[in-house]
């Protein structure tokens, strides 16, 4: 083990501020915009993190209006995701799927988002029915558009209707306006929509600062797996930057209902334009924090240099990072991904940070990109990332392990509107149904979709784009290719229902569980879908041993999850909660859970509300709104038992290559776990009492999950878990609870 | 033969804490380490040696997206 | 670039006669605040008798990680701090390693040195002065 040091001299000279610019249709673009709808209102700026107003705009009908926040939404809510899940729930009915009218897509800040001292702090939620899964989806998104919004005077943005023109709606919180206008003649992907709209809506070069774009691409409109991006103005690039609300396929709804983009002018940032209660102890903490990152990142995990690509050869050496549709855990060309490469490929010498005052700064970014195919073929572009999970998904999942591949399907993703994870998990899928024969050329419609090959894989997105061939099926995701491969007769149904990684109708994210009882619970015993923002046990689990019962496991599945769930009621970052820690963290009682930086939230937390709350209070908010979104996937005919169970890939080898793979890992279990002798049984006999033993363990676990939750076995809330948490004032929460018990 | 996380390793003469770490590439930036329940900075991981027979804990802190 | 520098041995630090003319004339003169342990450079009686200063000394670590270009050298190689428009981030206080940056409960902007040299009029030890010296290499950080 050798702590990698970083090395200025080996960073590529790569001119950052040059790209291929969008800007020359701009004013016949603008010209052709026409109003629809205008109004005015007044302009507020927050007062201890709330406006206490919300804005709904509906694009079927225009209808404009603004909406009270009340006491009894932040009391219970909080903000961000509460606030959310709360319009959500009052939008819809039990009947309404993705693509109906009152169908929205809520996209709230929380109270906390906007304070420019503390690192991952301008954090955006955005929740929807979602296309894949029938139920909420949440998704966490950085760039400036969340504490713009909240600066211009809305706690909350929903969006609901259908409109029959491409619109775009812009909140011109300088003015006091908001506008629906048709958009009939702009671009339709990302990467240029989101430049030309900055330069539109801004007033001069000062005023580019201020505005920040949502918008998708050309994918969201053929495919249920559309994701949305969030602009920021990049100062020294001189150009937009895209962060992604990639899961849950929310750019889908959003094409749905004709949105080509909603902007959003600010006022000029400032450093306390939320009126906290306490500024002063916001600033202490922020300084202590970024002093904490300047000393200890450099020797840690060199966020600021890396990103989160920082674990590919970390997950690669412990055996998680998914390789060739999660079949295995490590791959020997993973060096040519790692963490030095992408050191060396992303531009240093600037700022990155998707919000002010984020010193973790991980919204890497790789220049000078010359893109080889589709219709951006020569363009030169700035790629933002690879994250981790592009590098896992795009890369190693399926096989493609050449780094300017891998920034190309990264890119087409970003801008195409498509979450990477979620193609990452569906094309690994496509990969390994073609080399089993499931799929063949002719089934995808002249398409070699064998491990690695990025040309494809990239025809296959583009396809994805344009709505064409296979590429329309891939973009259904994995759940519905697996009925309409099973439907078609094309394969094994157990064998590929066994390896499509999707839990709810949602991809997995990219780590390898199958180590892990407590990450497969993590996993799969989710309210969303298979995300890892909810738990990540692998160390604690697999490595550390620190989980050795399943009370032990149910534990860390009740705490982390409500923990991780708090981030996003207040428009936080988690990287900055656990990816840098004090220098005297290990000395900590529970040192895993990180305290100081726990009470680092608390504090911010109080300060900028004035509420006073402590780390169990913080547990308690956030358990209000987990057991909320449960009712409410019940409510939608899901969020029960039956919806919790795992892909057995996600728990085990599922194949015979799998098995003798990791054969002396999985004999020994055969041997000391299940008491068998593995010398004695045939392969087949080894590998169906792993699949019982496995599934017996997640069984298992899901009874101590569900009982440390306050659930009943069936996955329900109790009434008595209910009234804990106050939720028990709504008669129709408890009326969906009712008719489960 | 020491105990890391609960599973045996061979110990040897002048076995290190950089040397357990090594033999069971343990590679995470993010660790903490006891030897016989004591905690070690990461600055002694070259200089501190396991005796034997020494329950060795290396806690990964979390990670992951 | 102007930087200011200081001369421990000739700096009197409080240590006899001094009445830390430096930071009291920083603090009205430069930044109009009654409070001279609100001056944008400080000095020091140490334990031991001797003496310390926190001085800035232009190294420009801060305009590198300030996310607004707030921090900017102008034309003498000094870093200076537009106000205008700086978001109050403290990304340059916690970076700086000479800790030389202030705040106070007034103002989210943080300040200063600027090398304007009021301080070095003010010493009656001469201890400080201003120098011409070339600019240090960018740091990525």
């Amino acid at each position: 083990m050798t702590q990698f040091v970083f090395d200025p001299t080996k960073v590529m000279d790569i001119d950052f501020t040059k790209r291929t610019e969008y800007l020359e249709g701009l004013e016949a673009i603008k010209a052709a915009h026409k109003v629809l709808k205008e109004i005015t209102f007044t302009p507020s700026l927050p007062d201890k993190g709330y406006n206490n107003r919300s804005l709904y705009v509906n694009v079927g009908t225009l209808e404009v209006k603004e909406k009270p926040v009340t006491q009894q939404m932040k009391d219970v809510f909080i903000g961000g995701r509460g606030f959310g899940l709360w319009h959500l729930w009052n939008a819809v009915k039990p009947t309404t799927r993705w693509n109906d009218p009152e169908n929205e897509i809520i996209i709230s800040p929380g109270p906390v988002a906007g304070i420019t001292q503390y690192a991952g702090t301008g954090k955006s939620l955005v929740v929807s029915l979602s296309p894949q899964t029938d139920i909420p989806i949440d998704s966490n998104v950085g760039g400036y558009f969340g504490p713009l919004l909240k600066f211009s005077g809305f706690d909350a943005l929903e969006i609901q209707g259908k409109s029959e023109c491409d619109v775009i709606v812009f909140i011109d919180g300088q003015k006091g306006i908001i506008r629906i206008e048709e958009a009939p003649q702009d671009p339709v992907d990302s990467h240029v929509l989101a430049e030309v709209l900055t330069h539109m809506y801004a007033e001069n070069q000062a005023d580019m600062v201020n505005i920040s774009v949502v918008c998708t691409g050309a994918a969201a409109e053929h495919s249920l797996v559309g994701m949305l991006n969030f602009s920021w103005w990049d100062l020294r690039r001189g150009c937009i930057r895209l962060k992604q609300a990639g899961r849950g396929g929310i750019g889908t709804v959003f094409r749905n209902k004709k949105i080509r983009a909603i902007v959003c002018r600010g006022p000029q940032v400032k450093g306390d334009l939320n009126h906290v209660a306490d500024f002063e102890t916001i600033a202490k903490t922020g300084i202590k924090y970024h002093k904490e990152i300047r000393t200890n990142d450099p020797y840690q995990c060199m966020m600021r240099r890396n990103g989160t690509a920082h674990i590919v050869e970390i997950m690669d050496a412990y055996d998680l990072l998914p390789t060739h549709n999660f079949q295995y855990g490590s791959h020997p060309d993973t060096h040519k991904i790692d963490s030095a490469y992408w050191q060396s490929r992303c531009t240093q010498k600037t700022v990155d940070g998707c919000w002010y005052g984020c010193s973790m700064a991980c919204a890497k970014g790789a220049d000078g990109l010359v893109v080889k195919t589709g219709p951006y073929k020569g363009h030169t572009v700035t790629v933002d990332g690879p994250e981790y999970e592009n590098a896992a998904g795009l890369g190693s999942n399926c096989g493609v392990f050449d780094p300017d591949y891998l920034l190309e399907l990264n890119f087409y993703c970003d801008t195409y509107g498509i979450c990477t994870i979620t193609y990452g998990t569906l094309c690994a899928f496509v990969m390994e149904c073609y080399q089993r024969g499931i799929l063949n050329k002719e089934r995808t419609g002249g398409l070699d979709m064998t491990w690695g090959n990025a040309e494809d894989d990239l025809e296959m997105m583009h396809q994805m784009a344009r709505g064409e061939g296979f590429g329309v099926i891939a973009g259904q995701g994995v759940k519905k290719m697996k009925e309409l491969f099973i439907k078609n007769g094309w394969g094994d149904p157990q064998l590929i229902n066994d390896i499509g990684m999707e839990n709810k109708g949602l991809e997995y994210s990219q780590y390898l569980s199958k180590e892990s009882l407590a990450q497969q619970g993590g996993y799969a015993l989710t309210n969303k879908g298979p995300q890892h923002d909810e738990a990540w046990l692998i160390f604690m689990d697999m490595v550390n041993k620190q989980l050795p019962t399943f009370e032990a496991k149910a534990e860390a599945l009740y705490y982390f999850p409500l923990f991780r769930t708090w981030f996003g009621l207040n428009g936080f970052c988690k990287l900055p909660w656990n990816d840098v820690v004090p220098s005297n963290n290990a000395q900590q009682p529970e040192a895993h859970k990180i305290p100081e930086h726990v009470q680092n939230y608390v504090d911010i937390f109080s300060a900028t509300t004035g509420i006073k709350i402590d780390k169990d209070e913080l547990i308690h908010q956030s358990a209000k709104v987990y057991n909320f979104q449960r009712v409410f996937n019940i409510r939608m005919g899901k969020g029960l038992r039956k919806d919790d169970h795992a892909p057995f890939r996600s728990l085990g080898p599922v194949t015979s290559e799998e098995y003798l793979s990791r054969q002396e890992r999985y004999d020994k279990q055969i041997a000391e776990e299940m008491k068998l002798d593995p010398t004695a049984m045939t392969l087949e006999e080894k590998m169906a009492a792993h699949r019982s033993w496995r599934q017996g363990r997640y069984e298992q676990l899901t009874d101590a999950v569900y009982k440390r939750r306050g659930w009943t076995p069936n996955g329900v809330p109790t009434l008595e878990r209910l009234k804990e948490l106050g939720l028990d004032v709504f008669p129709e929460v408890v009326d969906v609870v009712k008719l489960h018990l | 033969m020491i105990q890391v996380n609960g599973d045996g390793m061979e110990w040897q003469d002048g076995l290190t804490v950089r040397g357990v770490l090594v033999y069971r590439n343990f590679r995470f930036p993010l660790l903490i380490i006891t030897v016989n329940g004591e905690l070690i900075q990461p600055k002694a991981y070259d200089t501190t040696l396991v005796p034997d027979e020494a329950e060795v804990q290396v806690i990964h802190l979390m990670s992951g997206g | 670039m102007r930087q200011l520098r200081i001369d421990l041995s000739k700096c009197d630090a409080g240590r006899a006669t001094c009445q830390h003319e430096c930071e009291s004339s920083c603090a009205e003169k430069v930044f109009k605040l009654t409070d001279p342990a609100m001056a944008a450079l400080h000095v020091r009686e140490l334990a031991d008798g001797s003496g310390q200063a926190v001085l800035c000394d232009q190294c420009g670590d801060c305009v590198v990680v300030c996310p607004t270009e707030a921090l900017k050298r102008n034309k003498l190689g000094v870093v200076v701090i537009d106000k205008k428009v700086c978001v109050g981030c403290y990304m340059c206080m916690g970076f700086c390693e000479k800790e030389i940056f202030e705040r106070n409960p007034e103002w989210t902007e943080p300040y200063k040195c600027i090398s304007c040299g009021i301080c070095v009029k003010a010493c009656p030890h001469a201890a400080l002065e201003i120098v011409d010296v070339p600019e240090p290499a960018y740091r990525i950080l």
